[in-house]
């Protein structure tokens, strides 16, 4: 763990951005020769040679500006004084840094600097880590003639509306660094400087505070501040860190590299990562603030136990806890046999605790039993992948949308699930690539400050198929497929047979046109626009996957971007985007029911031969239950005891009456977590789980990018989770005994072959490492089936268009579509125990005008929202961000029952649930719904028995 | 389980890998589909239930492509107990 910790320092700053260039530079700077590619600046040039210019306004995460004037050079034959942050190198120029002349111009500019700032630097929150202080020493000021009377901004308000940062513009130098951060890095446009002159200053949105203007808090602005102007709340609480650890977010499919800089085993901050791969430095509200969830006083930090849920939890010992569990599971399997059991792995916890979890249902559950969230999410792409191009991932690198000309994002809202990924890809529409958005919602992406998408595909929910398939017919019955590409990778008969359906009527524009809603024009230049792009890049997220025919929209997609030729190369590709942070990874790691790590199903003898020698067990050779499958069969009777590893159904499941009803049914329900969440007030057994800050491990995150998740603290339990789920197979009489993860990731790379070059050692190497990484490809495949595809030949499948189950009717009129914000993560266990919910307090219903107006419907009014499942009450918003007819809500408040009203409809092929489409009705009501009553007694019961257990705990002690 | 549901879900499959024009190639995709995806439990409730139909319950019917299918596992399963 030691050597994971590095002394605090800042990172270090070349001044302005790395250029790339085939063409090399060689000049002399301070008589030393220096060579850099083209298109660098003397500034940064100098930098890298070891030579520091003075700078206060260039950071190497921005564009050169050039207001300081500190970091003026001489150069041999230029007139003046140039900036070296503006100024390109060119062959054999020779740069002088230091001279008499220029440290007195460099004096006299910070003297103007410092008659404006208050010389508070030992009571300065950022002293010690203060660039204007440095400069100062620096330059050798010694005075201030002007003195500290004249005309000044000292009586300028402190802003201390953002719960994370304040605002103190008595420190601003108006370097704009800030301002340049929200539009360049972030790409939000919140930040403007005002007035002119010595009025200029720093305003966010209208003159408004932080908390009210269109900033979303992602911390560019304070990461860009050279001053204490924009400073951490918990910097100003704490003081400097004196060391920091380099770790991995545990919130979104992003997987931002961040330095978790510490005092001791507190955290100071999160700081995103310059090196970081995924995100380059850039972070979101989430990863860089809502981290005061790992110490919040509702973790539950001692095991618990009961037989009833009906009964007051006791606080009990590790090894009664897991006793306790071990005795129960064995009890349900010799009364109901060996299937009666199973487990859930959770996408947020490591590839280590999920590979662990799977493993304990295998080899000492003896079933295949286990199942994961990305059941509920992105199962579908999982098939629909595997299926037509043999991978179970996404193509690419995230840095490969920089090179797409043509961007299509489908069913992904990324600037508020995947925001730091949004910030790059909004960065490369600004840059000039064409936007298409198939959404039923206008997000951001439509329509935001220097953002408008080219196409938007506002389709009905639950006909992405149709609207596929019709911009496939297109392509083809125009001509604009890559014929040379589908003869040289793709099966032939395969193609024939897709090409003669795809050319059938029934998926013609025109004929897709009333059930989706997208005029037939617009589906024509969409597809127009994305096969002749000479780079076309498709995202997708939730929204194509959580339908009756999620892993029919994954292969549509797929066969998209075969028949234009879109794959094999950086720019394009066809890309999930994860809502967790390791989803990618849980599904990996054999998370499944029917597969074995690294996607290989149980059924292949050789497969199960070579987990059998390992592990020394028999494997069955039959898939086991799927989560929804798993409550049936609890319902049934027929399963009775379940371990849930970090993953919370009662709130994030569909249908959730049915789930209640699953969970009530079991006879021993283990729940392992931070908290007391939904889940865990149907659970037997508490079993406490640690943070991503208390434990060593791995994410793999939307682009197969594994990355080192370190301790920086010890576990507020005693264990990490892997330790708790070894504790738990000794006990079932399964002998595990691995001292560090890192032994685990061992076992991992040498039972599954994409993961086989893949070690703590050369992950501490390289940073991060994108699977496959093997012997073919040991420093990891940045982009997939360059060659060829994995499984040879790419797959076109036939994908019929079948309509959903659960239409509207003059019952329920209205399509209720589910997603996410961007200050909230998933069912919010997390983020609603930070000051996140300053932003989102609760979930509220979108409704379009039209329809509110008919149902007399106002901002603000109680709403009924009733399905043929079950029916909640929500605030309303009246917006036009919805179409008429179709309604929108969240789900990360469980008191906001969003998934009391969907459905137990599901995808075909792997019974991920509908979450995108659900009819609804909606109305007036003055009260919330029969659920949220019983919701609310049932929750103050729990909370009652957790009370108990912590009473009765300190009476003991006492 | 609630057969009803295995129904639909059978249902859904069979509609899905069903192009219209083959529906042998359908009718093996919705066979293996459901090997490689359900418990062998589901597989012998949804059989047991196309044997012995519906017993006078509300049942929803099975289309003829996942009839097929569930009648070729029908026919294994008893190939496999003979």
């Amino acid at each position: 763990m030691s050597a994971a910790f590095q002394p605090y320092r800042r990172a270090r700053d070349f001044g302005t951005p790395k250029r790339e260039s085939q063409r090399q530079v060689t000049l002399t700077i301070d008589s030393v020769t220096v060579t850099v590619p083209e298109g660098t600046t003397v500034l940064r040039a100098a930098a890298e040679a070891g030579i520091n210019i003075p700078k206060l306004c260039a950071t190497d995460s921005l564009e050169p500006f050039g207001s300081c004037r500190l970091c003026l050079v001489e150069i041999q034959g230029a007139k003046g004084l140039p900036a070296s942050c503006t100024t390109e190198v060119r062959e054999g120029m020779v740069v002088t840094t230091q001279s008499k002349r220029l440290a007195d111009v460099r004096r006299n500019v910070m003297e103007l600097y410092i008659s404006d700032h208050p010389l508070d630097c030992l009571t300065c929150p950022t002293n010690g880590d203060c660039e204007l202080q440095d400069m100062a020493g620096a330059v050798g000021l010694r005075e201030v003639r002007y003195g500290y009377d004249g005309a000044n901004h000292f009586g300028a308000k402190k802003d201390e509306s953002n719960p994370y940062f304040t605002f103190d513009p008595t420190k601003c130098i108006v370097c704009s660094r800030c301002v340049r951060a929200c539009e360049e890095i972030q790409g939000t446009f919140a930040l403007t400087i005002d007035g002119r002159g010595f009025a200029s200053k720093v305003a966010a949105s209208q003159n408004q505070p932080f908390l009210d203007s269109e900033c979303v808090s992602c911390g560019a602005c304070v990461q860009a501040c050279p001053t204490a102007t924009l400073t951490e709340k918990s910097l100003i609480e704490l003081g400097q860190p004196e060391h920091y650890v380099v770790t991995t977010c545990a919130y979104c499919g992003v997987g931002c590299s961040f330095r978790a800089e510490m005092k001791g085993e507190q955290v100071v901050k999160m700081v995103p990562n310059k090196d970081g791969h995924a995100n380059h430095g850039h972070s979101c509200v989430k990863g860089r603030f809502a981290f005061g969830y790992a110490t919040h006083k509702d973790r539950i930090t001692k095991p618990m136990i009961r037989n009833s849920i009906h009964e007051p939890w006791k606080e009990v010992s590790w090894e009664e806890a897991i006793s306790f569990t071990a005795k129960k599971f064995k009890e349900i399997q010799a009364k109901y046999g060996r299937h009666a059991i199973g487990g859930i792995t959770s996408s947020r916890c490591t590839n280590e605790e999920t590979y662990l979890v799977q493993k304990l249902v295998r080899a000492a559950f003896g079933n295949n039993n286990v199942d994961t969230c990305a059941r509920v999410c992105h199962s579908p792409t999982g098939y629909g992948l595997k299926t037509t191009l043999g991978e179970s991932a996404g193509t690419q690198a995230f840095d490969s949308v920089m090179k797409a000309d043509v961007i299509m994002v489908i069913g992904a809202n990324p600037p508020d699930a995947h925001p730091v990924f949004a910030s790059q890809l909004k960065r490369r529409v600004r840059q000039g690539a064409k936007l298409i958005v198939v959404d039923p919602r206008a997000t951001d992406l439509v329509r935001s400050p220097h953002i408008e998408a080219d196409y938007h595909l506002a389709l009905r929910p639950g006909t992405n198929v149709a609207v596929l398939n019709a911009m496939a017919h297109v392509i083809i019955s125009e001509g604009l497929e890559d014929k040379e590409f589908i003869a040289a990778r793709c099966e032939r008969d395969a193609y024939e047979d897709w090409r003669a359906f795809i050319l059938e009527e029934r998926n013609s524009p025109e004929a897709v046109e009333k059930e989706s809603g997208v005029p037939a024009e617009t589906i024509r230049g969409a597809a127009r626009l994305y096969a002749s792009a000479p780079n076309a890049a498709i995202y997708y997220g939730l929204g194509v996957s959580e339908h009756s025919q999620g892993s029919t929209a994954v292969m549509a997609i797929a066969n998209l971007a075969m028949c234009t030729g879109n794959l094999g190369r950086e720019g394009v590709g066809v890309n999930p985007l994860r809502g967790q942070n390791n989803v990618q990874g849980s599904c990996d790691m054999g998370s499944f029911p029917h597969e074995l790590p690294g996607y290989r199903h149980v059924s292949d003898p050789n497969v199960r031969k070579l987990f059998e020698q390992d592990w020394n067990v028999t494997i069955d050779p039959e898939p086991g239950l799927r989560i929804p499958n798993m409550f049936d069969a609890a319902i049934a009777g027929t399963f009775k005891g379940l371990y849930v590893q970090g993953e919370d159904v009662a709130q994030s499941d569909p249908d959730l009456n049915h789930v209640a009803k699953a969970l009530s049914s079991l006879e021993c329900m283990v729940v392992q977590d931070l908290f007391l969440n939904e889940t865990a007030k149907f659970a037997h057994v508490f079993l406490p789980g640690s943070s991503f800050l208390e434990k060593n491990g791995t994410f793999t995150n939307a682009e197969r990018r594994i990355s080192r998740v370190r301790k920086v603290m010890k576990p507020l339990a005693g264990y990490e989770d892997w330790e708790v789920t070894q504790l738990l197979a000794n006990a079932m009489g399964y002998p595990m005994s691995y001292s560090h993860p890192r032994e685990i990731m061992e076992e991992i790379a040498r039972l599954t072959p994409t993961f086989a070059g893949v070690s703590y050692e050369k992950l501490d190497e390289l940073g991060s490492i994108q699977w496959p990484c093997n012997e073919k490809a040991p420093q990891g495949t940045p982009t997939m089936h360059v060659e060829e595809f994995v499984r040879g030949k790419g797959l076109f499948r036939v994908t019929p268009y079948v309509p959903t189950d659960e239409r509207t009717n003059s019952k329920y009129p209205l399509l209720l579509t589910t997603g996410r914000i961007l200050s909230q993560y998933n069912v919010g266990a997390q983020t609603r125990r930070t000051a996140n919910v300053a932003w989102h307090s609760e979930d509220v219903l979108e409704i379009h005008p039209h329809d509110a107006e008919q149902r007399g419907i106002q901002t603000g009014d109680w709403v009924g929202l009733k399905s043929r499942a079950g029916e909640t009450v929500l605030r309303a918003l009246v917006t036009e961000r919805v179409m008429p007819g179709v309604v929108y809500t969240t789900f990360h408040h469980p008191e906001s029952g969003a998934n009391v009203v969907t459905t137990d409809n599901s995808d075909w092929a792997t019974n991920c649930p509908e979450y995108k489409v659900t009819a609804v009705q909606a109305y007036k009501v003055e009260k919330l719904s029969d659920w949220q009553q019983r919701f609310q007694s049932f929750t103050e019961q729990q909370l009652e028995f957790l009370r108990k257990a912590r009473a009765g705990s300190e009476e003991a002690v006492g | 389980m609630d057969v009803n549901k295995l129904v639909r879900m059978a249902n859904q499959i069979a509609a899905n890998l069903d192009d219209g024009k083959n529906p042998q190639r359908a009718i093996d995709g919705t066979v293996d589909h459901l090997k490689r995806f359900w418990t062998p439990a589901m597989r012998r409730q949804i059989v047991e239930h196309y044997r012995q139909g519906s017993n006078g319950e509300e049942v929803i019917e099975l289309s003829f492509i996942a009839a097929q299918a569930v009648a070729r596992l029908a026919e294994e399963q008893q190939q496999a107990t003979a």
